[in-house]
Formats: C-alpha cells, structure tokens, sequence
C-alpha cells in the first residue's frame, strides 16, 4: 500500500482508520475517506477496467465518474462508477468484461484489429447475409460491453424517495452555488443547495490556497436553518415548472442506500462549475494519462501522490497551479507544456521558474507510450514541427476548461458559442433558472463568489424577496471585478488520431469522426449517432464539448456555429432501483379481504382492487358452481361502484349519463341501464333507486367506480346544474347472497318479511339488522337464481358475513369467488362491460338496445346522437349465445372466429356444469349472428386444427328467468 | 406532466395530479337536425394548435374540479389567465 | 350467535394496554411502549361527514360558519370544518361521544367511506415528504388548514392541525379500501423517525394542547 501524505489540510481521509475490501478475491485495505477508485489506486492498481470494444487498459482519468474507465462490478452490482463511490468495509469488487483479467486481458488483441472496424462498421457490414446476424451477434456480445447481469438478478440496498418544495434550488455547492444559497437564504426563503461530492467546496476544496474560504463558506451555510443540504447528490434531470429530479447516495448512518429526490423549486440557480475537457493525442486514455483535477485531488484530497515523474500538458492555470502543489509534495516535474503561447498568471510562472521547472509555452503532448501503462510521452510543438520523448509514469494532460451545462440544456435552456472563453454557454435560459460562477466563463475567486449572490438575488427576486436595486448595486460590484478568462481552443495534438480518442466509452477515435463526417454526416447530433460517440454511461462528460468543436475545425466553418450535442436526463447514470424509490403498491381490499383469505380464498389484483377469485384449486369452481345452483353462497361484491346523487338537479345529471328514462325511476324499485361514451360505446351499467325526492342511489360496475364522478362532472360542466354525488363505494361492504336457499338464510337474521311477496324481484328495501346495523337490499339476479344484494355498511361487514354463515350453517352455506359468478351469469347470458364488451362495442351490439330511450334528445344523452347513427349500420358485430360441438372443450376466452378472415371473437366460454354443455358468448360479424350458424373457431397455437360451435338463443338457463323471481 | 397547473379551488400544484380533458370546444350542441358530420366533429376533431390554447383539466388527486387553463403547447407550460375567464370551475 | 363489532379498516401491530368499547368500535386508547412519538393513531371510528349544498353560506352546521376560502379550515369544541370548494365541506367529530348529523338532505354520513388515522409528533412533516408533492410547510399555509391531494399515490384529504415545532399533528382520511396498503407506506416512510402505532389518548393530549 502506498505511503499517504497526513498532514494536508485538505485531506478527507482518516489514514489511522484502515477499511478492509476484496479485489480478485485477494483482500486489500483503503482508509476511511476513500473511494473505492482511490482505494485501489492506493494499492499499487493502475488498470481498471478494459474498454467496451477494444479491450484497451483503462485507468483513473477524471476522479468524477465521467467515463467508464473505472466501472467495476461491486458487492454484484456490475457498472459501479468507483470514482464516486465510497469505499465500505468489505466490499467485493471485480473487474468487468475481461477475459482473464484487466491486466492481462486475452481479447486486447482486438485492438490492433481497429482499421477492420471504421466508424459505422455494424451499419455497413452487418446487413447481408441475414442469416448471418443471429451468430454475430453471439459474438460480438460476448467481446463487447461493459458489465453484464443474470435475468434473475435481484438488486440488493434499500431505496428511498423524497419529493421536498423550496423557493430556490441551488444546483453545485461550490464557492458561486454557496454564495448563492446564502444570498437566497437571508432573503428568508426556503433554500436547497445540492452537491455531487460528499462534502462541500466544489473547485475551492482541493487547492490549497482556497480550501480555508470553501470552509468558511461551508460553515456559513450550515448555520443558516433555511438551507437544506443534500450532499453526495446528482442532479439527474430538470423538467417544467422547476421540478428538479436527483438522487442521493446514502451515508452509512442513513436507512438508504440511494433516495431519490424530486424537488419543485420556484427558482433554480445551476452552479454546476466546469469539469476540463480532455486533450486529444495518440493513447491519451491510456493508464497514468489523467486530469489536473484528478491528479490534483489524489494528493490534496485523499493523500496520494499521483506518479513518480510527471509531464504536464495543459491549457489553464489550474494545470500550472497543481503542477507547483503536486512538486511540492515530491512529484518530479519533467515538463510542463502549455498549450497557450501566452496569457498565464505572472505570479504562477515566476514560482515555476523558482522551482525550476521546465515550461514550455505552445507545446503539447502528442502520444503516450508504454504498452499497458505511461512508460514515455512524446511532446511537440502545437504545429507539430518539431518533437521530443520524455520518460514518465504520469501524464497531467488537459486542454482547458468545459462549463457543466447539463442542467441548462435538459431544462431546455439554449446553448451558443462563446469565442472569448471557448465556452459553449447559456444563451436563451428557461424562466426562473439563473448560472452562476465558472459557467459564466468567470475565473477569478472574487467574481465567482460574486457572481453567487448575484444568482441567489436573482432567485429571490423569482420569489418577490428581493429589490431590483439591490441586485443593481451587486452588478455593478461584479462588473467592477475581473471577467471571464479567455480560454484555449485546442482540441487535439497534431497526430492522424487513429489512436486519439474523443470519447472513451464507446472507444471513438478522431479517425472515426473523420471518417463519419466524409461520409458526409455533417452535424454532431448525426456523428454522434453515427460513431456512438458520448452514447456511453459518461452521458458526453468526455466528448461534450471536444466534438461540436473538431466538427467546426475538421470541416473549415468559418464560425462555430456549429451545436453541441443534446443532453438528456438522466445527467449522471442512475439506478432503475434508485428511480423506482420505495414502490408503494397501492391496492385495495374489501372489509371481508381477511375472513375470505383466512377460508381459503385465492386473490387476484382486479383493478385497483384485490379480490378472491377462487375458493379451492379447482379453477373450474365446480362445487362452489354447483352450491350457488342447489343451495346458498355468499359472494364479496363490496368493490362494486356505490354513489348518492342529490340536489335539484340530481335527475337532470342522470339523464345525461344514463341511456334509459331516468324519470321512471322509483321510490322501492331498481332500474338496470347502462351508460354510454359519445361513441354510443357501452362503458358502464348499474342500477339506480330513488330515495326520496332530488335523492338518488346508484351503481356502477367495479372498474368504471373511480371515474363516475369525474365523468359526471365532465359531461355536465357548461350547465352550472345544483346536484351533489358522493361517492360511497368503500363506505359499504356488498354482499351478494345467492342460491335457492337464500331468503331461507336470510329470514333468520332480519325481522320484517322477505316473502316474495313483501320482497319482489327487482324491489329496494331498507332495514335494520340487530337495530344498529342499517342495510340497503336489492333482489337482483345476476347469477340467475334466487337472490339478494345487501350493502352494509363497512365496518359491520364482518358481523352481517358471519350472522348469514351461521343462518345459513344448516344449509351449509359456502363462500364462492368472481370466477364462480362469472361462469353462473355467462350460463344466464348477463354481460360483464369489458368481458362481452370492447372500446368499440356499443350498445346495441351487446343487445341491450331496449334499455335506450329515444324520447329525451333535451337531455342531450351522451351517446345518443352515435346510436341513432349506428342503428342503420349493418357492418357492426353483434353478440351471440353459442354451444360448442364438443361438450367439454370450451374454446379460451379470446379465441377468434374465422371463416377465411376472422369474423369475430369468443368474450366467455366454458363448460358448463349446470347445462352439461360447453356454452359461452361471442362478438361476431352481422351475417354469421343467426341461430343455427356453425361457428368455426381458432385458438391461440392450435396451428390448423380448428373447433367448432353453432350459435343459440340466449340465455342458456333457465331462460324464462323463474329461478330468480321465485 | 411536470409542468405546474393551477386549480381553481386548490392552487397551483404538480401536473401529475391531474388529467386531461381535451381542448375546450364549448357546449355540446342541440341533437335536433344535428348532422352527422358535425356531431363526429365535435367529439373527435381537434385544433392541435402550436401555441396557446385553452383546454380542460380535472383534478384528479385532488378537489375533482374540472376547469380550463391555458397553456403553451410549444414549451409545455401555463400561461396565466385573466380572473374573467377564471369562473369555468364545475 | 357472534358479537355485533365494528371493525377498522387500520390493523396496528402493538398490544393494546388499555381499550375502550363505544358503540360497537373496539378502540385502543393506549399501546404498551407507545414511546415518545412520532405516533400514528387510528380515528376511523371517529364521525365524518360530507356536506354539499350550492349555497353554503346559508348552513351553519353545528352553530359553527363554515369557513370562505377551499383549503380553509376551522376547529373549535372538538368539531373540525374543512372548505373543499365552493359548494362541498368535509365535517369531523373529534369528540369522545357521538353527534346527531343536522336534518338536511345536504349531509351524507360518510364515517364509513373512509379510513382516518392521525399523525402526531416530531418529525411528521419529514414523513409527508417521503410520500407527497404537498407542500405542508410553505410558510403561506396556517393551520388548521386542508389540503385535497395524493398521499403515496392515493386521492386523501390531509388536515394539518398544527405546524408548531412542540406540538405538530395532522389528519388524514382516503378510501377506506386503501387501509391496508396505506397504514404500510405510512408506518414505511416513518420507520427511520421512530413512527409507532398509539391510541387514541395521545391524540385527544394533542388536541388538548392546541
């Protein structure tokens, strides 16, 4: 293990406190502090990972996680960027798509096979022969990608979700967004700052000279109560309104592993600072090439000295900065070149020159040799005349400065080309959203903080918090203070680049893009789908800006007019766990959900509803059939819709939605109708009562419940009509008592008459059971027999079950589920909307034309105007009662009818118990509805076997209807 | 759905709380002599405008109010309303 | 023959330690080891009713004015109003003994028609925020006041009683079907602040020291 400096202010490491973590089964210790990415660089590990096409080596680059180099399968999670993950006691981690190891990887051999595989190779060969692709594609999977998972993988960590409101998001927690926060927050408005790293700072943190002030600035915020800090947190995404999306990854000492964020923000402020963007040369991703931030943070933040021997070739005074720090701390500087023939700091280069380190202005680096890791790098001069190879372990290599502008563009904010800075900044921003800091181009520490104030007055000025002359006077401030900096233009060494990559993800090359634009692509946006560059899990953080860039130069625009390629969220790779949060599954049960489980009742999710379905394992329902046909059962209906409409205009409502005549409804009496769209398409049927005068009661079937009164209210809302509707669904428990034997039953628990004759068919009455449980009763016959629907109030539900199970112990009465009654009402030919019924199936074609009533065209029913345009169409499908041939071979539900074309399809179908015969219903073609039609029907995977069935009256039993009025 | 809708009754609250009802197309017409044509146009042909248009929406988590706002189709956002047109809440 | 007993649609683990029976509603007044909050507390049994008249301002239920403003609330001798619009109010009886609804076909009972469970203690606000968009703590909204809005995905009706910083507390009523998947995403989202079941005794001490 390496030495580890400890006397740096700026350490974020415990060096005492050892972290103990499996590598290729070996174990291996990090310190408290670590990522796992320094961890295992601290441990002698250079190569990380082999890259997705050309198994090159890959290593540390950037410390931020914005290409893939360092994706590694940790605790069995493939794909973990290790940079921004800390390092737990006892982590496993491997590494991902070798064979053999990264270090000795036996598919690097795919390399040197480049020139077979130009840019758009899949497009061009992998056409012809097809018969070729399936094996291919074997292939090629196997060589290619990054990590991989077994279908029955199951993610491990728990996740958790937040949705905060605040007046000010502030994206970046370094010197501008913490300015900006602050600002906000003293204009007494609810502020959220959030940071990607764990801790505050941003681009003060790791210098040495600015560290104090990033912790005073840090110590400012905390104080303030109205600052919500979400540390270690991504900002994934940015929609309307400000509503900013993120995750946060979890401390040890939270119940999360990663929580998803979504805050709605009435003013953002994006101080997401630059990262650099990488300079182009041959193997200049090859493994001890890195970023000066990242060589910078090694030593500064976690105690690590980068290399032995360096070259630095840089394009920004940071590279000169860090290049003095890091040769303080015992890094030998072979050479800095920089870029820029002028334009550095005076005072950076009269220390360089004190240190005596070489510098040489307008030189570059221009290939990095070494076959596995830097051995040597050739430096030229920017024209490439003249060159010389220095050895080295470490290359510093960095062309200049790129604004992190995800946040702007996903926001829909517009981009556009600064020549001064070489910045691609924000131009045309989205309402409330402001940038701040090295966005702006700015370099300067003063400018950068002030730039933050004036962001966070800004933002409380979206939240009427703050004066226009106030923000005036920190302008004028700002405009006094030092602006942005011009900034390098550089993109890649002179080399023919077939070895230079642009984007290390998907291991594009600058010879691909060439290649693309001959092909004549000539914007990014095409390149980029084209070579895949910036498609990988880095989101473009390596090609972002270097592309629209070399786009511009390679084809001679005389502007950079040219755009860059277009962000999309999620910002950094995000966990489909992390998205998914806690996953509430939110279904309801009925007041019997408990006894019914508990008499062996088997569930299904029915809409939002769970309901038992069977009673047994015999999903044909054979006894609980039976039982219903001879004897007594009991069915949970409570999920069925229960509303009271009242008020003035309470009929006036009912005939809009209703089809039938609603004014013919009655005191004690049920009516059955049915609702219809403005298609005349059948979409719900219940019953209705009165109640008493502008007082109604109503049914709606199970999955139409939740949208009655919506619906209501839609088809009424230019009338200003006075009616009310509550919806009683959930308030009462229905009970569906069915079977021969069920007022026998029911007698025992009530005390007034339910004689056929005090209790018709078809009639509504009120009582009380045990003078405290009120009861709404229906004789209803939906199963076709003997039959009363009684709603309960729900939290008697349980009570009036266990009184009838007893009433009916003598009879023994039996629970029977939806399966049941499904098959008893298809024997009685009683439709189920959604079953016998389709989005397009009006009502005529379901046969329950009579229910319409053609007298009330005032009432504007909806539906009317469709059906009285659909009586004359002969082409529509009809439904029809069939028997099948075979009596014991009912066709699925689904099946279609075809003659050489298919005519139509069966809704329900099954063996009848109570018939002997395989009976059901079908939607079908005009022509083939008459009875005595022989139906020929095709299932699913019958290949060209067919059977066959002929059409017959409906319904099927007891078709004079005296079993249920008896 | 992101963007902000404000109900009449409960205020500007988040897109996802709502649901659609299509443009506004004022009253339903009279049945009488009503053609065909017409009748299929009024239930299903749409403006589509690009731009700001006023449209119907129902507060579905919430109060159960339908009521109209006005909003940009272009950049998905609502524009705000004169208080006159504002009493179309049902 | 079975007893006649009303049963909640709210199941919370935890032994009761002393129970109360008021009108066929088995209520737990107290758990063993109830802690020292945030407390979650089952009221279903408690009345509720729904009021919807066009012209509003002409009823004044329980000699109490219903409040102008939707979203508006007003709590006084254990009876709570709450403004949904500008024809519908929501009444809740918070009382310990039951009320006679007013005679006028504008009220529906609709004690049945909902679960309602309260949420008292610290740290509640931190809960509502793991399962809404709702902006409980926007500085404009004072207590008691109503919000009509989606609670882990579910249409409720959300009654925020107090905000205070020693004494904070809420109400919350939603389909009653939705007991059980509710009372888990709530005891879920509370779990890392300590949420825990207690009777009914802790939110009468709660609406005592309003």
């Amino acid at each position: 293990m390496m030495n580890r400096f400890n006397h740096l202010p700026t350490l974020k490491i415990d060096a005492a406190r050892k972290i103990g973590f499996i590598y290729k089964n070996k174990k291996y210790y990090g310190v408290q502090g670590d990522t796992v990415a320094t961890a295992l660089y601290a441990n002698g590990i250079r190569i990380f990972a082999r890259s997705l096409k050309y198994h090159r080596p890959r290593g540390l680059y950037s410390l931020d996680g914005e290409c893939s180099n360092t994706c590694m399968e940790v605790d069995n999670i493939p794909n973990v960027r290790c940079e921004n993950t800390q390092l737990k006691e006892g982590m496993v981690i491997k590494e991902q798509n070798v064979k053999g190891s990264a270090q000795n990887d036996m598919m690097s051999f795919i390399d040197k096979m480049d020139w077979m595989m130009p840019a758009g190779f899949y497009y061009n060969t992998m056409h012809k022969p097809a018969k070729i692709w399936p094996i291919a594609m074997k292939q090629i999977r196997k060589a290619a990608g990054l990590g991989t998972l077994s279908p029955d993988f199951e993610m491990p960590g728990s996740y958790d979700e937040i949705f905060p409101n605040t007046d000010v998001c502030v994206i970046g927690g370094g010197p501008s967004g913490m300015m900006a926060a602050i600002a906000a927050a003293k204009k007494d408005l609810r502020v959220i700052l959030m940071e990607s790293r764990p801790s505050l700072g941003g681009f003060f943190e790791y210098r040495k000279n600015f560290h104090n002030r990033s912790l005073e600035l840090a110590k400012e915020v905390n104080a303030l109560e109205n600052i919500r800090v979400f540390t270690h947190t991504s900002m994934v995404g940015a929609y309307n309104n400000n509503l900013i999306t993120g995750f946060q990854i979890g401390k040890p000492s939270d119940v999360f592993d990663q929580r998803y964020i979504e805050i709605r923000a009435k003013s953002v402020v994006v101080a997401t600072g630059c990262i650099e963007r990488p300079l182009i040369f041959d193997h200049n991703e090859k493994p001890g090439v890195m970023q000066i931030g990242c060589a910078l943070r090694l030593a500064n933040t976690y105690g690590l000295l980068p290399g032995k021997k360096a070259v630095f070739s840089i394009g920004h005074d940071l590279g000169l900065e860090a290049a003095l720090e890091l040769h303080n701390l015992g890094l030998k500087i072979e050479l800095i070149a920089d870029i820029r023939e002028d334009g550095q700091d005076p005072a950076l280069l009269q220390k360089i020159e004190e240190k005596n380190i070489p510098l040489l202005k307008g030189w570059v680096a221009c290939r990095a040799n070494g076959r596995k890791q830097v051995k040597s790098v050739e430096v030229s001069g920017i024209d490439g005349l003249i060159s010389k190879t220095i050895a080295c372990d470490l290359i510093v290599a960095s062309a200049g400065m790129t604004p992190v502008t995800g946040p702007v563009t996903i926001a829909l904010g517009k981009l556009k080309y600064d020549a001064h800075t070489g910045f691609f900044m924000a131009d045309k921003l989205p309402e409330k959203m402001h940038v701040t800091g090295r966005l702006l181009g700015l370099d300067d520490p003063r400018s950068i903080e002030t730039s933050g104030t004036l962001a966070g007055l800004q933002a409380a000025l979206d939240c009427e918090n703050c004066s226009i002359k106030e923000i005036g006077d920190v302008k004028k401030e700002l405009e006094n203070l030092p602006g942005p900096t011009r900034g390098t233009k550089l993109v890649t060494a002179p080399v023919k680049g077939r070895k230079s990559f642009i984007c290390f993800d998907e291991d594009t090359t600058i010879k691909n893009i060439k290649q693309a634009i001959e092909k004549g692509f000539d914007v990014p946006e095409l390149i980029k789908r084209f070579t895949s560059a910036g498609t990988g899990p880095g989101q473009g953080g390596i090609p972002g800006h270097n592309l629209p860039l070399y786009v511009a130069k390679y084809q001679a625009l005389p502007d950079i007019s040219i755009k860059p390629t277009t962000t999309r969220p999620p910002l950094v790779p995000t966990l489909l766990s992390t998205y998914a949060g806690t996953n509430h599954i939110m279904l309801k049960t009925t007041p019997m959900d408990k006894m019914q489980r508990e008499d062996g009742g088997i569930f299904r999710n029915i809409g939002v509803w769970q309901r038992a379905r069977y009673f047994s394992g015999d999903f044909t329902c054979e006894k609980e059939i039976k039982n219903i046909r001879s004897n007594v059962g009991m069915l949970d209906a409570s999920t069925l819709g229960k509303f009271r409409i009242h008020g003035p205009d309470a009929l006036k409502a009912l005939q809009r939605v209703f089809v039938s005549d609603m004014s013919k409804v009655q005191h004690g009496r049920m009516k059955y109708s049915a609702m219809c769209n403005d298609d005349g398409c059948v979409i719900d049927d219940g019953v209705i009562t009165k109640l008493r005068r502008n007082d109604y009661y109503f049914t709606t079937s199970t999955g139409r419940a939740g949208q009655t009164v919506e619906w209501l209210r839609y088809h009424t809302r230019y009338d200003k009509w006075d009616f009310h509707v509550v919806n009683l669904t959930d308030a009462m428990g229905v009970i569906n008592l069915s079977g021969p034997n069920s007022r026998k039953t029911l007698e025992k628990i009530v005390d007034i008459d339910i004689s056929n004759e005090a209790f018709g068919f078809s009639e509504y009455k009120e009582f009380t059971i045990k003078e405290c449980i009120p009861v709404k009763a229906m004789r209803l016959g939906f199963v076709g027999e003997l039959s009363y629907e009684l709603h309960v109030p729900s939290s008697y539900m349980q009570s009036v079950w266990l009184m009838l199970k007893e009433a009916g112990s003598k009879f023994n009465i039996q629970n029977f589920g939806v399966e049941a009654q499904n098959v008893l009402r298809m024997e009685k030919c009683h439709i189920i909307l959604g079953q016998e019924s389709e989005q397009r199936t009006n009502l005529l074609d379901v046969g329950l034309g009579f229910l319409w009533d053609r007298s009330k065209s005032d009432a504007k029913t909806i539906g009317a105007v469709a059906l009285a345009q659909a009586e004359s169409d002969k082409t529509r499908l009809k439904l029809v009662g069939f028997k099948m041939e075979n009596n014991t071979r009912a066709p699925h539900d689904g099946s279609l009818i075809v003659d050489e074309k298919v005519r139509g399809y069966v809704c329900t179908a099954r063996d009848s118990f109570s018939l002997k015969e395989a009976v059901g219903m079908a939607l079908v073609e005009g022509p083939l509805s008459k009875i005595g039609t022989r139906l020929e029907i095709f299932e699913d995977e019958c290949g060209d076997d067919r059977i066959y069935g002929k059409i017959v009256a409906m319904p099927f039993y007891d078709p004079e209807g005296s079993r249920m009025k008896m | 759905m992101a963007l902000t809708i404000t109900c009449p009754v409960c205020g500007k609250r988040n897109g996802y709380e709502f649901k659609y009802g299509g443009e506004e197309k004022g009253p339903r017409p009279e049945e009488k002599d009503l053609d065909p044509r017409a009748w299929c146009d009024y239930v299903h042909m749409n403006k589509c405008v690009a731009g700001v248009q006023e449209e119907w929406w129902f507060h579905k988590d919430g109060c159960g109010s339908w009521f109209t706002i006005l909003r940009d189709t272009t950049t998905n956002l609502e524009i705000e309303k004169k208080e006159a047109q504002n009493d179309e809440q049902v | 023959m079975n007893k006649t007993q009303r049963v909640s649609p709210v199941v919370l683990k935890g032994t009761p330690a002393k129970t109360k029976n008021i009108n066929n509603w088995e209520i737990v007044m107290e758990y063993e080891g109830e802690g020292d909050g945030p407390y979650l507390i089952d009221l279903t049994h408690k009345q509720r009713f729904d009021l919807q008249d066009s012209n509003l301002a002409g009823q004044n239920p329980f000699q109490m004015t219903i409040p102008e403003m939707p979203g508006n609330s007003l709590l006084d001798k254990g009876i709570l109003i709450n403004r949904m619009n500008n024809t519908q109010a929501s009444i809740y009886n918070f009382g310990e003994t039951a009320v006679a609804m007013p005679d006028d076909s504008g009220f529906t009972d609709v004690t049945e028609a909902t679960l309602f469970v309260a949420l008292v203690g610290k740290n509640i606000f931190s809960i509502c925020e793991k399962l809404t968009t709702l902006d409980f703590m926007d500085p404009e909204k004072k207590a008691p006041f109503l919000f009509q809005g989606p609670f882990s995905h579910v249409p409720c009706q959300i009654v925020t009683l107090s905000k205070d910083i020693d004494n904070p507390g809420l109400v919350i009523t939603c389909s009653r079907g939705y007991g059980r998947d509710m009372i888990h995403a709530v005891l879920g989202a509370g779990k890392e602040f300590g949420l825990k079941p207690a009777g009914e005794e802790k939110f009468n001490d709660f609406i005592k020291n309003l």
